[in-house]
Order: structure tokens, then C-alpha cells, then sequence
């Protein structure tokens, strides 16, 4: 599903030169829940953004389902971020004064066509993370993990085939990122690739694989035995 | 609904959400739109009261006469009425500026008009077609004299209103052949009722009006004028054109300073002129006052939706992530300054004629509301809402999302 080879991205602040990433190269295949995990500064945001097509790497090669948009103009890129992919903030990044609704709706905006009943669709989103009874609510009269859902069901509304998630849990507490972690386990159950940067150990133990990142480079790769596939079936174990 | 439907509903939407920040820009701009629509209207009421004005006095009109001032007041039979011609007339036209049209004019009293077994005795005038315009007349029934008749020397009259009460009791006057002095004529037209002058002598219902050629040629059978008169184009510049027929005229006549001359020029009171003179320098002033708030309102929008831009980085970032492209944020933020614009327009318009209208009803101005302002305040307010929202725009359209998304602020 994700195609990465030899990618650098280079800052350039001034005359101060930053390699942010210094040759990265992995693949996630469909349907796999990986977590790129990183201190501050390692480069998992700024690879998550290339992944995200927000940014442009340097050299090397991203394949997105088998294509590859390093040429491509604006428009195609923004339409395949509306198309193919879904995005899960750590500040979740959403409108103050909309409703959860209107929130969740929002990449319908941006859809080439029509996409009918918008606002069913937004329902049903809601429903599957089951915040169905919150939907006329604005952010504020919700609670962090609430907030996420509402993120979560606007990523999911176009029906992505990858979701890319940053430090989805990092401002919550512990009950209400576990709650996360769990609908993020359903949808790679229902055959969505996940892609989930964090520095946190214990949220990186819930996925299939690891990738550890240190100034720009993968440095270690782990499975992980995550509680659906494996913490209850330790067979799973290391690869 | 196509996209570009959507992200515009999605703009209202979120306008309405943001009611202060949006009121403060609406009322910025009103205010401008305001003045702007109360001065048209103001300005349309003036201009339409001393139009009016002109109309009813002929302001606008000058009238040269045959023989010299001092001899307005001698017997007619002892002026020097042969001083002025038809060559002055076409002189006058060809040389002095502001002026569009003139008519040479030549008249007689005590011409017969006889139809059938009833006859009147009435004064004739023999005058060109654009005489019509330049003595504010109108015909009732029929047509006014042309150009062909004029070439045709035709034997065409227009009758006054009393004429032709008193020769077509039943009416029809128009197509009937009368004799005017013993020749045939056709009645081409019939004037409309214009009453008696104050003094009760210059009664213009009672007069006939035939082409200057056939008066000159056929009826009058004289070369020399009674007058020549012309109508300037402007009001303002009655003084400045009279002054430039005398020393035409002067010229032409072999008249030298201190002379007395064979011709009398005379203009309308000019006091209108400087009515009109000073409400336009006054509308002048309003309109620059307005053209300076417009902008300012503009500067406002422009400032506001900057301040805006900056403080939605986080949400620009999001909706780039979602997939808008970079024209779809474009629109977005143009779409807003459009809305904004068009929302103070509204206001703007409303509460200027408003107020105009009460300053007319008041006494306090003449008003007339059309749709102008109305237009005015909606070009202006689209002008407005590109002009100073492109900027805003463009810079929202230049947000790095990447960079957006990760803002740690709140």
C-alpha cells in the first residue's frame, strides 16, 4: 500500500541546513497497523507529512498504492488526499464553531463529485465511533476523547484506504487513548492500513510492526504483539 | 451541487458563525456605501429639479436679436432690422463651441390663415427643426417641421393650439390644407397648449410656424432675421457662449469697441446656473468623502481577513489535509471578502437612500431614488470584495500545510 525508498528531506532555514531525513526506506503492506516511533526531532512528523502528500521529499521514491506523486500538480495530490487518505491529529484540529456534524463532513467539501446525503453519511461516521448523540454538540462541550472520535469519523467519511495518525493519543489520558487505540484496531480489522507516529512505548505496542526512527534514519524495526492480534495470543510474538 | 457550490455555501455557513468579526466589516464598508448612495440620490434629485428648472425658463437657451439694445425700446418700424442673417446663424454654429443647436428665425404679424369660411389673423415665425428643442416646445398632433421641408422650401405650417380651435372646431386639424395668405399650406402639426405669458402679450398658442426657407423665400420674402437663437450645452456655460456670440457678431459686423451694435444678445438670469454650480462642487466633495470611506472600508475588510488568514493557518492546514486544493482556499477566502462586501453593500444602500429620502422628505434636499445607487453599491461592493480580498487570498492559498497542521497552538 505504501511504497517508501531512500527518502531525504532537507530543511533550509537561512543559511542553516537541517536533514530532517537521511534515506528512508520501508513498506507498509494493505491492511497493516505500523507505528513509526521517535524522540522529538527524529523525523516522524515530517515523514508522516511526505506520506500525507503535505510535503515533498527531497530524492527518493513514494509509491501511494502504486502510484507515484512526486510529479504531480496540486490539484491531483489534494485529490488523492481526499480520495485515499484519512488524517488523525494530536490536537485534532477541529472547526471551534461547527458542530461535530459539520466537522465530520468537511472532506465531503473537497470530494470531486457530489456525494448526495452528506449529512447521513456524517451520521453513520459518527455512529461508528459511537458518538451518534453528540453530533449537534461544538468541540468545547467535548471531551478530549470525544474530540478525536469526531477527528476520527471526519477521517473515515470518504472511506480511506490509509489513515495517518500523529501522536493520535498524546493529548489524552490514558482510559480515553485506549478507547482510540481500539477503534483504530477495528478499522485495520476491517482492512484499512494504518500508519501512526508516536514517541509513546505503550501506544506503539498496540500495532503489528514498529519502526524506530532516530535523526532521519530507521535505526530498528520490531513486531509488536498488539493486544487484538497477538497480547491475547502470544504466538504472535516476535517476527 | 458542484464543488465550487459547496465551498460556498460552506463560506456562508461559517460567516454566520462568526457574527462579530463579520459586523465589524459589514458596518466598515456600509458606512462608505452609505454616503456613496445617499450623494446619488441627492444628486439625482438636484439634477432632476434643476433640469426642471431649465425646462420651465429655458435656461439654457440665448437669443440674439436684430437692432442694438437701445433700440429695443423704439418703434419697431424705425430698428435696424436688416442687420442680422441667415449666415450668422450658420457663423455661429460652425465657430462657437458648446453650443448644439441653432435655429435663424424670422417672423410677421398680421398673417391671414383661412380654412373653409373661417379665418384668423395671427403672427407667423419661420424657423429651422431644431427650434423645437431649443424653445423646450413639443408638438400635440402631428410632427414638428424637418430638415426635407426646410430643403423643400415646403409649404408645411404647425398651428397653435388656439389657431386650431378656432379654424377645426371638430378637430382633425392635422393633413388639412388652410391658406395662409392666399397660398395652400399643409398642417403638419399641432402645437401643444403652452398658455399666455404673465403679461398676456406673448401668447405662443397663437401663432403659426412655418420652415425658415419658405418664410424667407415664399411667405416673408426677405433675407434678414427677427433673431437667431441657440441652446448651449451646458448651463454653466450660458455666459461664457453669449460672450463669444457678441464678439462673433461683432466681427462679422464690422463693429469696434465702443461702437454701439445692430444686435442684442440676450442670456437667461443666471441665477440657477449658480444654484446648479455650487450643489455640484458640494456633490463633488460628498462623492470624494465617500470614495475615501470606500477605500477605507475596503482597507478595513483587507486588514480583518489578514488578521483572519493568520489566526486560521491550523484551519487552512486541516482543510488542505481534507483535499482542498490551493484554488479551493483561494475561493474560500475570496468568497468571504465577496460576502462580507456585498452584505455592507446591502446595508450601505438601504441606509443611505434611507436617509436621502428623509432629507428629501424633509425639505432638507431634493431626492429621487432610481436604481442607480442600488447598481452603484453593487459594482462597488464587488470591486471592494476582489480588490481588497485577493490579497488575504492569495496569502491564505500560500499557508504550508505541513508546517499548519503541526502549530502547537491552541
Amino acid at each position: 500500500m505504501i511504497d517508501v525508498e531512500a527518502l531525504t528531506r532537507l530543511y533550509v532555514r537561512d543559511t542553516l541546513e537541517t536533514h530532517v531525513l537521511k534515506g528512508v526506506t520501508f513498506r507498509v503492506p494493505r491492511g497493516e497497523f505500523l507505528v513509526i516511533m521517535g524522540r522529538s526531532g527524529s523525523g516522524k512528523s515530517t515523514l508522516l507529512n511526505i506520506l500525507g502528500l503535505l510535503d515533498r521529499p527531497d530524492s527518493g521514491r513514494y509509491l501511494l498504492d502504486g502510484v507515484d506523486f512526486a510529479g504531480a500538480d496540486d490539484d491531483r495530490r489534494s485529490a488523492a488526499r481526499n480520495r485515499k487518505l484519512g488524517f488523525v491529529f494530536q490536537q485534532f484540529h477541529l472547526l471551534e464553531r461547527a458542530s461535530a456534524l459539520r466537522n465530520v463532513t468537511l472532506p465531503l467539501l473537497y470530494a470531486e463529485e457530489d456525494s448526495g446525503d452528506a449529512t447521513r453519511r456524517a451520521e453513520q461516521a459518527l455512529e461508528a465511533v459511537g458518538l451518534a448523540h453528540r453530533a449537534r454538540h461544538l468541540p468545547s462541550e467535548l471531551s478530549g476523547g470525544e474530540q478525536q472520535r469526531v477527528a476520527i469519523a471526519r477521517a473515515l467519511i470518504n472511506d480511506p484506504a490509509v489513515i495517518l495518525a500523529d501522536e493520535p493519543t498524546g493529548n489524552l489520558d490514558a482510559e480515553s487513548g485506549r478507547e482510540i487505540l481500539d477503534i483504530f484496531r477495528r478499522l485495520v480489522g476491517s482492512g484499512r492500513t494504518l500508519v501512526l507516529v508516536t514517541h509513546d512505548r505503550t501506544v506503539a505496542e498496540r500495532a503489528d510492526r514498529i519502526l524506530v526512527l532516530d535523526d532521519g534514519r530507521i535505526v530498528g524495526e520490531e513486531a509488536a504483539p498488539s493486544p487484538a492480534a497477538g497480547a491475547r495470543s502470544p504466538a504472535a510474538g516476535l517476527a | 451541487m458542484s464543488r465550487s457550490h459547496r465551498i460556498a455555501r460552506d463560506v456562508l455557513v461559517s460567516l454566520s458563525a462568526q457574527r462579530s468579526r463579520v459586523l465589524l466589516m459589514v458596518l466598515g464598508l456600509a458606512v462608505g456605501v452609505a454616503v456613496l448612495s445617499a450623494v446619488i440620490v441627492i444628486g439625482q434629485g438636484t439634477r432632476e429639479r434643476i433640469l426642471g428648472l431649465v425646462e420651465k425658463h429655458g435656461l439654457d437657451m440665448v437669443m440674439v436679436r436684430a437692432g442694438g439694445e437701445v433700440q429695443v425700446f423704439a418703434p419697431q418700424s424705425d430698428r435696424g432690422l436688416a442687420s442680422l442673417l441667415e449666415a450668422d446663424a450658420r457663423a455661429i454654429e460652425a465657430e462657437v463651441p458648446s453650443i448644439d443647436l441653432v435655429s435663424a428665425v424670422q417672423n410677421l404679424r398680421g398673417i391671414n390663415v383661412v380654412y373653409d369660411d373661417r379665418s384668423v389673423v395671427t403672427r407667423a415665425f419661420g424657423v429651422e427643426p431644431g427650434w423645437l428643442a431649443i424653445r423646450h416646445r413639443d408638438v400635440a398632433e402631428g410632427e414638428f417641421l424637418s430638415e426635407s421641408d426646410m430643403a423643400a422650401m415646403a409649404r408645411v405650417v404647425v398651428i397653435g393650439v388656439k389657431i386650431a380651435r378656432a379654424l377645426f372646431p371638430e378637430g382633425g386639424a392635422v393633413g388639412r390644407t388652410v391658406r395662409v395668405n392666399n397660398d395652400p399650406y399643409t398642417v403638419k402639426g399641432v402645437f401643444i397648449e403652452l398658455g399666455t405669458d404673465s403679461a398676456g402679450i406673448d401668447d405662443w398658442d397663437d401663432r403659426i410656424v412655418v420652415p425658415l426657407t419658405t418664410s424667407a423665400r415664399r411667405l416673408f420674402n426677405r433675407p434678414y432675421l427677427e433673431q437667431i437663437v441657440f441652446r448651449v450645452t451646458d448651463v454653466r456655460r450660458v455666459p461664457e457662449a453669449a460672450g463669444r456670440v457678441r464678439d462673433l457678431l461683432a466681427v462679422r459686423h464690422g463693429i469696434g469697441p465702443g461702437q454701439p451694435a445692430d444686435f442684442f444678445v440676450r442670456e437667461p438670469e443666471d441665477v440657477e446656473g449658480a444654484a446648479l454650480e455650487a450643489s455640484s462642487t458640494l456633490s463633488a466633495l460628498l462623492l470624494a468623502i465617500s470614495l475615501v470611506a470606500l477605500v477605507a472600508g475596503g482597507l478595513m475588510i483587507m486588514n480583518l481577513m489578514l488578521a483572519s488568514v493568520a489566526q486560521r493557518s491550523r484551519e487552512i492546514g486541516l482543510r488542505r489535509a481534507m483535499g482542498a486544493r490551493t484554488s479551493d482556499i483561494t475561493r474560500q477566502f475570496l468568497l468571504e471578502s465577496l460576502f462580507v462586501a456585498l452584505a455592507g453593500g446591502a446595508v450601505g444602500v438601504v441606509a443611505g437612500t434611507g436617509i436621502a429620502a428623509a432629507l428629501g422628505a424633509a425639505g432638507m434636499a431634493s431626492s429621487r431614488i432610481t436604481w442607480v445607487p442600488f447598481g452603484v453599491a453593487l459594482a462597488a461592493c464587488v470591486a471592494i470584495g476582489l480588490i481588497f480580498g485577493i490579497h488575504p487570498a492569495r496569502k491564505a492559498a500560500r499557508v504550508d500545510p505541513a508546517a499548519a497542521v503541526r502549530g502547537r497552538a491552541a
